[in-house]
């Protein structure tokens, strides 16, 4: 055991040593697949929870027509109470409106408190619970209300957040579709890189085989080779996704905070960076085992 | 030690390489392999060494069955078997001492046990005043030295010589054959393929005659 994990080491860095040119550019072709990878990612988790913020922001908002009966206008709270999804309901009367946009507006228009009349309508703002199905709730709910006498008019951002979420279920889906390509690309890659460097030790690999070697004694040191070529380009391409993440903090501090108000930039979540090394691995250990089976295989019994 | 039955072995051409072949090899026996250049030889070897599958018969090494035995448990057939190549086979970057090494360090023989037993083959072949040598600064038949030591080390019930002389002058041969009887009378198998006749005259021992992949002689 102690003289296998010996060979192992010894034989894959034996191995890189005298295939170091391949090796680094093996792992170069994974870290630019892989950092690019991680950019989208980085620009995914992102745009995810900006999104998320939003969500919980959206409002929905009730104006009621100036002329609506009080029947009506109980018909509407009833359905407010009905719904289980609701959070919480502020009423806005015509005058507390006009004076709230008094109050907001007075200092940058002199036209709008020389008006004499109330141009508001009087609303309900309404926000609903935390969960997944919360924009279809405040959908469906707004299409409820909308139907009934005394409203006005209903607001809550629906078609620029609907595009927003069609645009990020088409990002995550370019992400796994682009990610998809990448792993057969780097598997192949990495295949031929193992290839290459079997090739370059054929006659030591073809007498460990004709001295009795086990399949696995001359395998493994071949695995850890990929797997090593996986897992670098990996880590070097969370480093530099890391590096590009701190980069736009500090260059462009001011915009970001203007474009995400209260959010922060995030950098890659620990499971996704775990598991672009996890894969990384694997990609490694595919690739070599690919060229390493192949190989074997028409060494025994041809 | 080796039986083979009814070996056929083709590549799909006209003549099979191998047409039907049987013979029994006695344990600690000696035996010439000889035959003219493509007369099936080397084939042989191969097929015996499970690197060449055949299309008939049966083989049996020490008591294994080739023709049962799967690709991942061919390593138990080649540790039963010592492997001497006419072009030594011997890694550039190691020295003498660490080819001999090896051969040991691979099938997972202990270091303190590889030191040992690389010291006496080295110095059964006469070669341990060159065990920090590298192959390149070696003659021929030093090389072949070498390369018998390393088939030797790890005991192997067989020796497989496919042509050890055959790069080597009459003298240095002569010295190899020499080597290969020391090991024969510790009782070892050896089969060694030869065309050389001044090999053949050297030694009076069972011949093997191939010839078009047919037996001619036992």
């Amino acid at each position: 055991m102690k003289s296998f994990i010996h060979n192992t080491f010894f034989s894959t860095i034996l191995s890189i040593g005298s295939n170091k040119q391949l090796f680094f550019l093996s792992v170069t072709t994974n870290f630019i697949a892989f950092f690019v990878l991680g950019l989208f990612s980085l620009l995914f988790v992102n745009l995810n929870t900006l999104l998320s913020t939003w969500d919980k922001h959206v409002q929905l908002i009730i104006y009621l027509d100036d002329k609506i009966s009080i029947a009506n206008n109980k018909k509407i709270e009833l359905l407010f109470k009905a719904n289980k999804n609701i959070d919480s309901v502020v009423f806005t009367s015509r005058d507390q409106a006009w004076k709230l946009f008094q109050n907001d507006f007075s200092s940058s228009s002199k036209f709008i408190t020389s008006l004499e009349f109330n141009p508001l309508p009087a609303s309900y703002t309404i926000k609903f619970l935390a969960g997944i199905n919360r924009l279809e709730n405040i959908r469906k709910f707004s299409e409820l209300v909308n139907s009934q006498k005394g409203v006005e008019s209903i607001e809550y951002g629906e078609k620029w957040i609907s595009k927003f979420e069609q645009f990020m279920i088409f990002l995550r889906g370019f992400i796994i579709t682009f990610g998809a390509l990448l792993f057969s690309g780097m598997i192949l890659i990495i295949a031929n890189t193992i290839k290459l460097s079997i090739y370059s030790r054929k006659d030591e690999i073809d007498l460990m085989s004709f001295l009795g070697a086990t399949n696995s004694y001359i395998r493994t040191p071949l695995l850890l080779e990929g797997l090593l070529q996986g897992l670098f380009g990996a880590l070097l391409a969370l480093s530099a996704v890391k590096l590009v993440h701190l980069y736009i903090i500090y260059r462009f501090k001011e915009t970001l905070e203007s474009i995400l108000r209260s959010v922060d930039f995030y950098f890659l979540t620990n499971s996704l960076a775990y598991s672009i090394i996890v894969i990384g691995c694997v990609i490694g250990i595919l690739g070599s085992l690919l060229s390493v089976n192949q190989f074997l295989d028409n060494r025994n019994l041809e | 030690m080796v039986k083979v039955f009814n070996l056929y072995k083709s590549y799909g051409g006209v003549s099979p390489v191998l047409a039907d072949i049987s013979f029994i090899i006695n344990s600690g026996e000696f035996v010439f392999l000889t035959g003219q250049s493509g007369a099936g030889k080397t084939t042989l070897f191969k097929v015996l060494f499970g690197w060449e599958r055949f299309n008939r018969g049966q083989i049996l090494v020490g008591g294994l069955n080739i023709s049962k035995l799967k690709s991942n448990n061919l390593y138990l057939l080649r540790r039963k078997i010592g492997f001497v190549f006419q072009d030594y086979k011997l890694l550039s970057r190691k020295t003498v001492f660490e080819n001999v090494a090896f051969a040991q360090q691979i099938i997972g023989v202990d270091a303190k046990s590889v030191k040992t037993k690389t010291w006496n083959a080295l110095k059964s072949v006469g070669l341990l005043k060159k065990k920090d040598s590298y192959p390149s600064q070696l003659s021929g038949g030093e090389q072949q030295r070498v390369s018998i030591a390393r088939a030797v080390v790890n005991d192997p019930d067989l020796i497989l010589a496919d042509e050890p002389t055959g790069n080597l002058d009459s003298k240095v041969s002569k010295e190899i054959l020499a080597l290969f009887e020391q090991i024969n009378l510790q009782g070892k198998t050896i089969i060694f393929a030869t065309h050389s006749a001044e090999i053949l005259r050297e030694k009076k021992c069972r011949r093997l005659t191939l010839n078009r992949g047919k037996i001619i002689s036992i």
